[in-house]
């Protein structure tokens, strides 16, 4: 991939986490007040709803996505060889599925009831 | 004409011999106009002549002795004591750069990232580049596009204040990658899609952060940063939507 599609995500995705992330905070605190909203079943019962999952979801996407892809951009530039440039892609691409595999599965379990 | 002391603490620094560089003290009587240049020549004539310090032209014309002037990378040609404000004047050599002797840099690193971003003109028909058969006019507002970046005198103050290039060597740096942009720019050139493809990679034009230091000390007015942001909108709109446009105009066709 070229750097520039994955630095057109990294733009893409700080707009995405802008928004989503303020939609986050405004439902835990503003809209919905704070001491209601870490209520754990009030957070399981935002799960529930598949808008709010969907949200959660792609809010889950996209930071971990922009984050891994900013500390792989760090670390490229820490130091220059082919080897440490080729070791870092990899490794920031497995670390982000596995960030993601696992985000997404908590996210599904929660929406579909199974953590009660 | 009024004469007055100025202390001069100049770097010194032997990699075959030092173990690390050493700041050495010169007094040096110093008039109102005289430049850094000028009080490093007389400190090398009269006082020390083991100083090493590259110049030429003492004119702010060759960019040969950019140095770092109480910490700020400058000319030492067109510095003058007087705009420095103090007694005592801090005389370094030019970071991100490997030192070859007390003032005096290694370029060759600077100089291969400018070779590698193909500063020339590239024409599909080589014949005609060689022997042009007529005039490639360009209208005033062409050129006014590219202008302030053919004033590149290639110091290397640019490179030397960038905090990328201080980490990152694969970096081409902001002198480099606004050369880019002043060919590609350029309407008489063809050769735009290997521009491209020459800065996005992993260590290229991406790897700016905008710190916009470049343009601070640029001596001669060039703006890099601005250079460089253009440079990433070509890259990006060659992705996008009217790419087809963008290409043919950057002479993809040849690429």
């Amino acid at each position: 991939m070229k750097e520039s599609s994955l630095m057109l995500m990294q733009y893409v995705t700080a707009i995405a986490a802008i928004v989503l992330v303020t939609i986050h905070l405004l439902m835990q605190g503003v809209i919905v007040p704070y001491s209601t909203a870490i209520d754990f079943q009030q957070v399981l019962s935002v799960y529930k709803s598949w808008v709010d999952g969907a949200m959660l979801e792609v809010l889950l996407l996209v930071v971990v996505a922009h984050g891994f892809n900013g500390l792989r951009i760090i670390l490229l530039e820490l130091r220059q060889s082919a080897s440490w440039t080729r070791n870092v892609n990899w490794a920031s691409l497995i670390v982000t599925a596995a960030v993601m595999a696992y985000g997404t599965r908590t996210v599904i379990l929660a929406v579909t009831g199974a953590v009660t | 004409m009024k004469m007055k002391e100025v202390r001069l603490r100049i770097q010194r620094f032997d990699p075959s011999q030092d173990a690390r560089p050493a700041f050495r003290e010169y007094s040096v009587p110093a008039t109102d106009s005289m430049t850094v240049l000028e009080a490093l020549l007389y400190a090398k004539s009269y006082i020390d002549h083991s100083i090493a310090v590259r110049f030429s032209c003492r004119m702010s014309s060759c960019g040969s002795c950019g140095m770092k002037i109480d910490g700020r990378p400058r000319l030492a040609c067109e510095t003058q004591l007087s705009s420095l404000g103090g007694p005592e004047v801090r005389v370094q050599p030019m970071d991100n750069f490997p030192i070859i002797r007390d003032l005096v840099v290694d370029m060759e690193s600077f100089f291969e990232h400018h070779r590698e971003m193909m500063p020339h003109l590239e024409r599909e028909d080589r014949e005609e580049q060689e022997h042009p058969t007529r005039e490639y006019p360009m209208t005033p507002e062409e050129l006014d596009a590219i202008q302030q970046f053919t004033y590149c005198i290639k110091c290397g103050l640019c490179t030397s204040s960038c905090p990328t290039v201080s980490t990152d060597a694969e970096f081409p740096g902001p002198q480099a990658l606004a050369q880019t942009y002043r060919y590609l720019e350029d309407p008489r050139d063809e050769g735009g899609a290997r521009r491209l493809a020459l800065v996005d990679t992993q260590h290229g034009v991406w790897r700016c952060h905008f710190a916009g230091s470049c343009s601070q000390v640029c001596p001669k007015g060039v703006d890099p940063t601005l250079g460089i942001q253009l440079l990433k909108r070509h890259v990006m709109a060659a992705k996008g939507p009217g790419r087809g446009e963008e290409k043919k105009r950057r002479g993809a066709a040849q690429g």
